[in-house]
């Protein structure tokens, strides 16, 4: 029944909620590396990344009978489980994610560190700054940059997927750059 | 887009790039189990559910069945008897009555079933509607077992 891999979203959903193992396959191979990605950079942890992965395909072999794709595609859906598994996580990892987010706060503190890292000006450096500039913004603004920057989703796509308007998504979008790049001029001017 | 702009989508592409981009191959593994059990538990669920409505289906016969035979204290009389016989005359015969015992007190239940049971005693069936249900009556013997079969008109 499922020789090639070319059945569309809904069928899978739909043979997967009768128990078909190779739809199961078929979909988890399909979507896992953006829900992982998505996991991963919006914790900056790859062991929340592997749990929520785990826990969204968990939980769409126990709900898929319960989709409807009139209510949105299976992306949105997808991503909908995703996100609401991830803010759990940040919840639970609160601390970090507080340290993340006081990283203005303490960059007296972290000076040292920062002119270190500046100082060569090395690619992997700055890749590590921005990670954690990334991971220092807000959930809202961050999910957005997650989405369309890092996993290439098209505006409507990550409108769909986060369930909200499209120019919802290009104004957070474009707040969320206009934080980044405030972040990375901070650090420049820390290590000036 | 300034020069600031353009450095920093450099630096989300480049970041984007970089470290994992699937899950590990036991997460794979581990959901892959997990569906199977669930299968496993899924299959014999509607088992069940199929055998507990058989069972209940019997039950049901039996209390049909004995309900008519409780004031006649399990005894039929002669003329129950010779009622039955006449009835079971107006039925085909299944293939498998004939080595049951003669019917004492009969029973009759009306079903629907495919066209092409009736293969079986004996009509000819077209075969391109063989599929088609045909209401039929099916008279049960005082074992509750079925003795023949009549269409209903």
């Amino acid at each position: 029944m499922l020789e090639s891999p070319s059945h569309s979203d809904d069928d899978l959903l739909r043979l997967i909620a009768k128990g078909h193992e190779p739809a199961f396959v078929e979909f988890y191979r399909k979507h896992q590396g953006s829900v992982y990605r998505f996991a991963l950079h919006m914790s900056g942890k790859t062991e929340i990344a592997e749990e929520v992965t785990q826990e969204v395909f968990l939980t769409v072999m126990a709900v898929a009978k319960q989709y409807d794709s009139e209510r949105g595609s299976a992306v949105s859906y997808l991503y909908g489980i995703t996100r609401n598994f991830v803010l759990r996580c940040l919840e639970r990892e609160r601390p970090y994610v507080a340290a993340l987010e006081d990283v203005e706060n303490e960059q007296a503190d972290a000076m040292a560190d920062e002119h270190d890292l500046l100082s060569e000006l090395a690619r992997n450096e700055r890749i590590e700054l921005l990670h954690k500039a990334v991971l220092a913004l807000p959930p809202a603004y961050r999910e957005v940059v997650v989405l369309c920057d890092l996993n290439e989703m098209d505006y409507a796509e990550a409108a769909g997927a986060l369930g909200c308007a499209i120019g919802t998504i290009r104004s957070r979008l474009h707040r969320a750059r206009a934080l980044l790049m405030e972040k990375m001029r901070a650090a420049e001017r820390c290590a000036v | 887009m300034n020069a600031d702009e353009r450095e920093l989508l450099e630096g989300l592409h480049a970041l984007a790039s970089d470290g994992p981009r699937q899950a590990p191959p036991e997460v794979e593994a581990r959901l892959l189990a997990e569906f199977r059990k669930r299968s496993r538990q899924r299959r014999a669920r509607a088992w069940l559910s199929a055998a507990s409505v058989g069972a209940i289906a019997a039950a049901i016969a039996v209390l049909i069945w004995i309900g008519p035979l409780r004031p006649e204290h399990a005894v039929p009389s002669q003329d129950a008897a010779v009622l039955a016989d006449e009835t079971a005359a107006d039925f085909y015969p299944l293939p498998d009555a004939d080595g049951l015992p003669p019917v004492e007190s009969a029973m009759v239940v009306r079903v629907q079933v495919p066209m092409s049971s009736l293969e079986l005693i004996g009509f000819p069936v077209n075969q391109d509607r063989d599929s088609d249900p045909v209401e039929a009556e099916v008279l049960l013997g005082q074992d509750g077992l079925a003795r023949g079969v009549r269409l209903v008109e």
